[in-house]
């Protein structure tokens, strides 16, 4: 944080002194014809594949994360305005819907509609100039993929009013791990199968989701999310930073998660009564054999273990949930320990050699 | 401050006795809005309006969101559009008020009281923020300071005639949790590492700017004491009282608590890496029964029982040759 205020300073005094639009600056403008045409080509049409990332505004994603915030814990969504620049799709700038769901259900009803018409029409009237490029819902405590409802409006979207991308934001997740728990994903045309169904980055999922998950995940795929801001924005978080730095001292997560952890726990503890009745069948993973002329008496081994594979993954899953659930609780306890070091301790008689071999290793790590 | 026109501020020893909260997402916002019309336009300094979007209780005021608000010719405010843009955020956060506008400006003019009027049917008193583009260059960035200032609207009675006119209001910048962990995902461009290195990364950047705050009360104290500062009695009195208060936690409540949550976070530690160890465990037995198993494709349901039971912490004290009868 303080190297970026540094750098927000010197980009700054960079584009200061230049009075031209800075070259970060150039995603911030909306040209109409390039739209059109692109519009009009529809490049994407025959490459299932042809988006590759999703570049968020940082005024976007702000919005979207409080948003999904307010509604724990219920779903809410959303509509992103943007466009399409290249192989990835921009979006500038977000707002809320005035629909709320339980847990997977969330969908455009036709209240909604009239809403985001309404919204847009008149986002043209302030210099908004990009139309509707995507959705965004919240999945609190869930993560984030597509569920089969979710996958559908996708599929709607895609056909009716393609370019559009989903984005999925679990609000819980992004404060118990500190971070933006964000997805952005497309889906294949109805029928395509992808060439490889590569596993995406692990990420666990309550039980009870487990199997709306499973079913769903080879119909989509997802997107690479990046982060853009203004140079105006990056001076400005540079010096928000010098107001702010307090609250990162003063809240605990280890207080504002209490309630999400114990779910969690509560979750692993059923994942793992689950896989323990499974522990005795499982068998490992036969290790892949590159020889060709090894892989004839391979074959008929890994087609056995295929469907146990499942079970196999199953145990490893839970200590990765495990893990992250462990790894989090210390983070916030990191957080706690220098908290208790700063604040609380006295430099008596006794903790006086203590303090001081404290101070510097603080001055060490600071200085 | 422009020499043609009377000042539309009070000067600033009268300060709004407003407590007013900024959060970044209108700032933020507000330098979108901003960079986007600029672009647009074509112009360093295009006219920027908008709405902002808060709770009030009391003197108490919240700035939580905003909106952009259309401008129709002659500075005129689009009312039929700020209408339908406050609905339909009324719709979606219910909560937040219409509570001033914003704009971008060095400071307040009477161009911006002229619009302050229209702003005033659909409150009482809206408040004025404004981002300062110009004012930015040099001394401000080093002071650290949001070029940013909010406004209290009043009226200034003088010579039998009142008129409308500022008084600059003092602001924090509050956030909540979602929305630091937000704004630090978009202020370190959205990568950072392994959670553990952003995590700490976070934590010693707020400790190093303790630390700079404090190393500077503790020259001015130095300073004081060697008689190069003017000795200020109401500083001093509030580092005297900051000091009293620490340790800041020292009460047997709260020591037992800490230590709770200590134990609870470690015992999670602990089970997590039982957990693995379990499932290492389980790997290396299933690993072994393919080295000794082959060929033989059945095993006896009395096997897997045992070994179910032989998972978690069972010695491996048997000779090699019996494993497969015991396991």
């Amino acid at each position: 944080m303080a190297s970026s205020s540094e750098t927000a300073l010197k980009t700054f005094s960079l584009t200061n002194d230049i009075r031209d639009i800075s070259p970060q600056d150039e995603i911030y403008k909306y040209d109409v014809e390039a739209n059109k045409r692109l519009i009009r080509e529809q490049p994407w049409t025959n490459d299932p594949h042809y988006f590759k990332s999703c570049k968020i505004s940082a005024v976007a994603l702000i919005k979207m994360v409080i948003h999904a915030r307010s509604g724990v814990p219920w779903e809410i969504m959303g509509l992103m305005q943007g466009k399409v620049v290249g192989h990835s799709i921009v979006i500038m700038d977000s707002f809320a819907l005035p629909v709320q769901g339980t847990e997977t259900r969330v969908n455009a009803a036709n209240e909604a509609n009239e809403y985001m018409v309404q919204y847009i029409e008149e986002s043209e009237k302030v210099g908004r100039l990009e139309n509707a490029i995507g959705w965004y819902h919240s999945h609190p405590g869930y993560g984030c993929w597509l569920s089969g409802i979710d996958v559908n409006t996708q599929m709607n979207n895609q056909k009716f009013t393609d370019p559009f991308v989903a984005v999925v934001i679990d609000p819980n997740r992004t404060i118990s791990a500190g971070r933006v728990d964000i997805g952005a994903f497309r889906t294949y045309p109805a029928g395509y199968t992808p060439p490889n169904t590569s596993a995406s980055e692990y990420q666990s999922i309550p039980l009870s989701k487990i199997e709306d998950f499973g079913v769903h995940a080879n119909q989509y795929y997802s997107l690479e999310v990046q982060i853009f801001k203004s140079a105006l924005d990056t001076e400005l978080l540079g010096l928000l930073w010098n107001k702010y730095w307090v609250n990162t001292l003063s809240q605990s997560p280890l207080i504002s998660n209490r309630a999400y952890a114990a779910s969690q726990l509560t979750d692993l503890h059923q994942k793992l009564t689950k896989a323990a009745s499974n522990v005795s069948q499982t068998k490992p993973v036969v290790p892949a054999l590159p020889s060709t002329g090894e892989k004839i008496s391979s074959t008929s081994k890994s087609q056995k273990s295929e469907p146990k594979k499942e079970v196999e993954n199953q145990l490893a899953k839970n200590v990765k949930d495990s893990t992250k659930i462990a790894m989090e609780a210390q983070h916030g306890l990191i957080a706690q320990v220098i908290k208790d070091i700063l604040f609380s301790s006295r430099p008596g008689k006794a903790s006086l050699e203590a303090i001081t071999s404290i101070e510097e290793t603080v001055e060490m790590a600071i200085g | 401050m422009d020499s043609g026109e009377p000042s539309v501020v009070l000067p600033s020893s009268t300060l709004s006795s407003l407590s007013l909260s900024l959060h970044p997402l209108p700032i933020l916002n507000i330098s979108e809005h901003l960079t986007r019309l600029r672009l647009q336009t074509n112009n360093v300094l295009p006219f920027v309006l908008g709405a902002l979007l808060g709770t009030q209780n009391g003197r108490e005021v919240e700035i939580v969101n905003t909106f952009e608000v259309a401008v129709e010719q002659g500075e005129r405010v689009d009312h039929g559009s700020f209408n339908v843009r406050k609905e339909q955020y009324k719709q979606v956060f219910p909560s937040l008020e219409f509570i001033g506008w914003y704009t971008v400006a060095s400071h307040p003019t009477s161009r911006h009281i002229s619009l302050h009027e229209q702003f005033s049917a659909y409150c009482s008193t809206p408040l004025l923020l404004i981002l300062q583009p110009t004012h930015i260059s040099g001394v401000s960035v080093t002071s650290g300071h949001l070029p940013i200032k909010a406004y209290e609207p009043t009226i200034e009675i003088r010579d039998r005639s009142s008129r409308s006119v500022y008084i600059e209001a003092p602001f924090t910048v509050e956030t909540g949790e979602v929305e630091r962990i937000a704004v630090d995902t978009t202020a370190r461009g959205g990568e950072g590492g392994t959670s553990l290195e952003s995590h700490l990364q976070t934590q010693r950047a707020a400790v190093k700017m303790l630390h700079d705050r404090i190393l500077l009360l503790v020259n001015y104290v130095k300073d004081v004491i060697s008689g190069s500062a003017p000795k200020d009695h109401a500083t001093i009195r509030s580092l005297a009282a900051l000091l009293a208060s620490l340790p800041a936690s020292d009460s047997q409540g709260f020591r037992d608590e800490f230590e709770t949550e200590y134990e609870d976070v470690q015992l999670t530690a602990y089970l997590s890496t039982l957990t693995k160890s379990a499932s290492i465990l389980n790997d290396i037995v299933d690993k072994h029964n393919v080295l000794h198993s082959s060929g033989r494709e059945e095993r006896s349901a009395g096997f897997l029982s045992s070994r179910r039971r032989g998972i978690p912490g069972r010695g491996f004290g048997g000779v090699p040759g019996d494993w497969d009868r015991m396991h």
